[in-house]
């Protein structure tokens, strides 16, 4: 069974529970429909970090370049005006990124702790500068995405990604293929050295396994799963702009995926609910939002030891 | 570049550079003994700039300004370690991480509150407002040159703190084995308060002595944070020895990418930590 | 225990009652929903304060052209990022039901708010963006400035330096959509007179490292030196080009914004820097006078060209209300009706082009004394030549 413990099981059955049912009673409502969309779309990419931070033990500081990427990517391999199929693009955006998370991956691996952040922060801004200068791909202000992609699969189309309502249940399904593949990766062979290596290194390449293989794989995976967020967020307001890969960006996705609980992958999930609905929440109250919010974080850090999985674990786990 | 250019930039470079160890100093000081991230750096040294903005209005002197300014930014340093880094001692790296994530947002919006958004300067204290004539036309702010001698003078003081006073040897023996530290009946408690309040002050008075020559406005310390973080991984983390070269090297690079190829010029300082780490994946100085 | 998990209950409870209430509140009576997205926290906030001030002050004055109707601000912070820009917008349009928006400071956000409002329901007004694309190939008939172009305050400067018998310009900025169409326009009328540009300099954006360019400029010795800086840049480039000497020595010239809101933070470094401006803060026009006095009078200090913009959306906004008798239900004929208001700006009364940007006069303004002097007007009622706008 892919998920063990008793507080996954019951969080995710009731989150996806929620989750299928929220549209009818937003029904009306294309921004709460929007926004719980672009909720999931960034879960997507936390449960991505989540992976690599938590069960790979890689710290990345980076990890927003790949999500910058999935838009540009399929800005850059679309033609403009354009309808083209989401399905195979979605393929061809996650391919290159694989590619590009390869290059980059055979390059910082080589580094470990603390540089490795660095050096993952350090290429995502070039990234950002790398767009940010450029005339061609909008510079600072971006640029649209005029056609949104059809999503026919053989000929039979059923999901209309100009409909709010179609374009969640689309991000929806990106939730649940994440988490699933992330899990089975884990549950697997591969997974229990993944789990090794980042316990005890020394001792896995002992046992004769190249880890640096098995976490250039895992960084690859996690990349293009990230990439695969970036996509969604680009097409869902049909924009993309360099601050998407910016370390602030990364930094936020990893505040949310500590606050959910490190490691746990559904905690992710958790993590980025509560962060967006707290600072929907604070907004909302007062213009000095950011006071609340960095004391809620505060609040939560030194009480919350695991995160918020940690927390829902120490009550329901007997 | 003419001869005289090149010198110019020279000196523009080192003065930089000096100034960013002064930042990093802190930085890497508080992780080598602590083991501590402080995310939050960059928050000191904007808290220095504005409260020595605040009091130079209020009393009109640079210097009583800059002093109280340094002494609360200690104060500060104490109060922050007691009640809020030293809950994390025992718990993964992450979680300091979060916590003095949390603290930017908190300083970011207070300084939003106490003191309001609009750009503030700070003008060149009288007695060093002049400049040393150079050419015809331009000549180099004296300023610039105290800057350089103060950041010498606190980078020689905090090297006689740490290889010739107790305390030092404290700091030393605490970064290399704690646990033994402790058995020794040495207070390692108050030792790691003395250290982060020590690392955030030094952050607090680069941004006293930044202030006359840069604009304080919000986000200031964000700005400065990464550069910090290149510095100080660049030198080894955890070596002041390593800082101080790292950020001489960071100073003198920027300055002349900035003029040579001034597009390019903010990514040459991540290219350059690249190599270094492609080379020495633990910085120069590592321990 | 128990209570951390009554605490944690009630902010997911206060949370779900936020949500659902605030999207009760839009039905009551027949009000204006004015949204404002502007950046409030960050590097960009002042701005973004200014803007609102302006706005409020201006709907205040003119309450009795809303005929009656109340009017409903809903103030979402931007902070200047554009990756919230088209979910914010969406919260305007489809949440709030706004019926303008007004907003923002930063370009980027521009554009993802004009991804998602062109074309629809709503009447968006840019305060401060100057970005070329939003009244260019972007133009839509529902969005309008009141601020400017980039090419306009920079445009006129050319001229102004071949009248001073500069032939030789440095030329600096920020590597982004503003700098660069600012010194593109200086570059057009400059060179069109004969002028050369010895060097243009484009740096990283928002680095402020400007001590080793400043040097090239002293090495350089042109006749002049153009520029385009806001903010804490435009702070700290006018006191690192005094404090290497070359103030009085290389004239300083730049897009007004080198010198709005930052003369005070600048001090005497900025005496002498000459600028273009489609606003000074002593311009001898009754309005401006009236309005500086209101302001202080309600905000306790005076305001600046962003709180101008501001104020000026804000009259615009009452004077299309009271030409409907304050209905603000069809959009079109505010439309119509905005085409054609001639606003009583404290800049002095302007119209707007076919692309909905200002006609205005661009001021040639000298420092004296810490303040923007007044010394011509450098461009009459100069017009952005839209180009890529099919309106």
């Amino acid at each position: 069974m892919i998920f063990e413990k008793r507080t996954e099981r019951i969080f995710l059955a009731i989150f996806f529970l929620i989750a299928l049912c929220i549209p009818l009673f937003l029904e009306d409502n294309s921004f709460f429909v929007g926004k719980v969309t672009t909720i999931l779309i960034l879960a997507v990419f936390v449960m991505s970090l989540d992976f690599l931070v938590g069960r790979v033990g890689l710290v990345t500081l980076g990890h927003a370049l790949f999500y910058g990427l999935g838009g540009y990517l399929f800005v850059i391999l679309t033609p403009e005006y354009e309808v083209v199929n989401f399905w195979i693009y979605a393929f061809y955006v996650m391919g290159v990124s694989a590619l590009i998370a390869l290059v980059i991956g055979a390059v910082v691996l080589r580094t470990s702790g603390i540089y490795f952040i660095m050096i993952t922060l350090a290429i995502s801004q070039m990234g950002y500068y790398f767009f940010f200068d450029s005339l061609e791909f909008g510079g600072g202000d971006g640029l649209f995405i005029f056609m949104k992609p059809e999503t026919s699969i053989f000929g039979l189309n059923f999901l209309n990604l100009d409909n709010p309502t179609h374009f969640y249940y689309l991000a929806l399904l990106g939730v649940l293929i994440t988490l699933l593949t992330i899990k089975i990766v884990l549950r697997s062979r591969f997974g229990r050295i993944i789990e090794a290596t980042r316990l005890n290194p020394e001792r896995t390449e002992a046992l004769g396994y190249n880890i640096f293989a098995f976490r250039l794989i895992s960084y690859v995976i996690g990349s293009t799963l990230a990439a695969y967020a970036g996509l969604l967020f680009a097409l869902q307001y049909g924009y993309v702009n360099p601050q998407f890969m910016t370390w602030e960006m990364s930094g936020t996705a990893l505040v949310m995926s500590i606050l959910g609980g490190m490691g746990t992958i559904y905690g992710a999930i958790l993590g980025t609910i509560t962060y967006e609905g707290l600072q929907y929440f604070f907004e909302h109250v007062s213009e000095d939002w950011k006071l609340f919010m960095g004391g809620a974080i505060i609040l939560m850090v030194l009480l919350l030891r695991k995160g918020l999985a940690g927390y829902l674990e120490k009550l329901l786990e007997k | 570049m003419s001869t005289e250019l090149f010198f110019v930039q020279l000196i523009n470079g080192v003065q930089y550079g000096l100034l960013l160890f002064l930042i990093a100093s802190g930085l890497t000081l508080v992780f080598g003994v602590m083991g501590i991230l402080n995310l939050a750096h960059g928050s000191m040294y904007m808290v220095g700039a504005y409260l020595v903005w605040y009091f130079v209005a209020v009393t009109g002197s640079f210097t009583v300004a800059a002093i109280l300014s340094a002494v609360i930014a200690l104060g500060l340093g104490i109060l922050i370690e007691r009640m809020l880094i030293q809950r994390l001692y025992n718990r993964n790296h992450l979680d300091q991480v979060l916590l003095t994530i949390g603290m930017i947002f908190v300083f970011n919006s207070l300084q939003s509150i106490l003191w309001g958004n609009d750009p503030y300067g700070v003008a060149v204290p009288e007695a060093l407002s002049g400049s040393v004539p150079f050419t015809d036309n331009s000549s180099y702010p004296i300023y610039r040159i105290f800057a350089a001698v103060i950041c010498i003078a606190i980078a020689a003081a905090l090297y006689f703190l740490v290889s010739k006073t107790r305390l030092g040897m404290l700091i030393r023996a605490g970064e290399s084995n704690r646990e033994m530290v402790e058995a020794l009946g040495v207070n390692i408690k108050s030792l790691y308060t003395i250290v982060f309040a020590i690392g955030v002050m030094l952050a607090a008075i680069s941004g006293i002595i930044a202030a006359p020559m840069s604009s304080i406005v919000p986000g200031m310390g964000e700005s400065v944070l990464i550069t910090c973080f290149v510095v100080v991984v660049i030198g080894g983390m955890g070596s002041i020895k390593g800082a101080f070269v790292g950020a001489l090297l960071v100073g003198i690079i920027s300055t002349f990418a900035a003029v040579l190829i001034p597009t390019m010029s903010n990514m040459i300082i991540y290219i350059f930590m690249i190599l270094v780490l492609l080379v020495k994946p633990q910085g120069l100085f590592a321990k | 225990m128990s209570r951390i998990k009554f605490l944690a209950s009630t902010v997911l409870a206060t949370t779900l009652t936020a949500g659902l209430s605030s999207s009760a509140l839009a039905a009551t009576g027949d009000p204006v929903r004015i949204g404002l997205m502007l950046p409030f926290s960050g590097i960009y906030a002042q701005l973004g304060e200014a803007g609102r001030d302006g706005l409020k002050l201006a709907l205040k004055e003119h309450a009795s052209e809303l005929h009656g109707s109340p009017v409903e601000f809903i103030e979402l912070d931007t902070e200047a990022k554009p990756s919230r820009a088209p979910e914010l917008a969406s919260s305007m349009l489809n949440q709030h039901k706004a019926d303008f928006v007004v907003g923002p400071v930063h370009s980027g956000v521009a554009m993802g708010m004009i991804k998602m409002l062109r074309g629809k329901d709503t009447i968006m007004i840019i305060p401060n963006a100057g970005s070329a694309a939003a009244t260019g190939p972007l133009c839509s008939p529902n969005v309008f400035r009141t601020s400017f172009s980039s090419w306009q305050p920079s445009y006129p400067m050319g001229k102004v330096a071949l009248e001073k018998g500069y032939k030789k310009v440095y030329a600096i900025s920020w590597n982004y959509g503003m700098g660069r169409e600012s010194l593109d326009a200086f570059k057009e009328s400059f060179t069109a007179g004969g002028g050369e540009i010895i060097e243009e300099v484009l740096l990283p954006f928002p680095s402020t490292n400007f001590q080793s360019h400043v040097s090239v400029i002293a090495d350089k010795n042109p006749d002049a030196v153009f520029t385009f800086f806001a903010g804490g840049g435009a702070v700290k480039f006018v006191k690192d080009y005094d404090a290497m000497g070359l103030r009085g020595k290389i004239p300083l010239l730049g897009s007004g914004f080198l010198t709005e809101g930052t003369l005070q933070a600048q001090g005497e470094a900025a005496e002498g820097v000459i600028t273009g401006l489609h606003y000074a803060e002593e311009l001898d026009v009754p309005k401006n006078r009236e309005f500086r006095e209101a302001f202080n009078t309600e905000y306790g200090h005076y305001p600046d060209i962003y709180a101008v913009q501001g104020y000026d959306a804000g009259q615009a906004i009452a004077s299309t209300l009271d030409q409907l008798n304050g209905d603000i239900s069809d959009k079109q004929a505010a439309i119509a009706i905005m085409e054609k208001l001639t606003i009583d700006s404290p800049r002095g009364k302007f119209t707007f082009s076919k692309a909905h940007n200002p006609i205005q006069n661009i001021y040639l303004r000298e420092v004296k004394d810490g303040v923007n002097v007044v010394q011509s007007i450098a461009a009459e009622a100069l017009e952005d030549p839209a180009r890529g706008c099919k309106l």
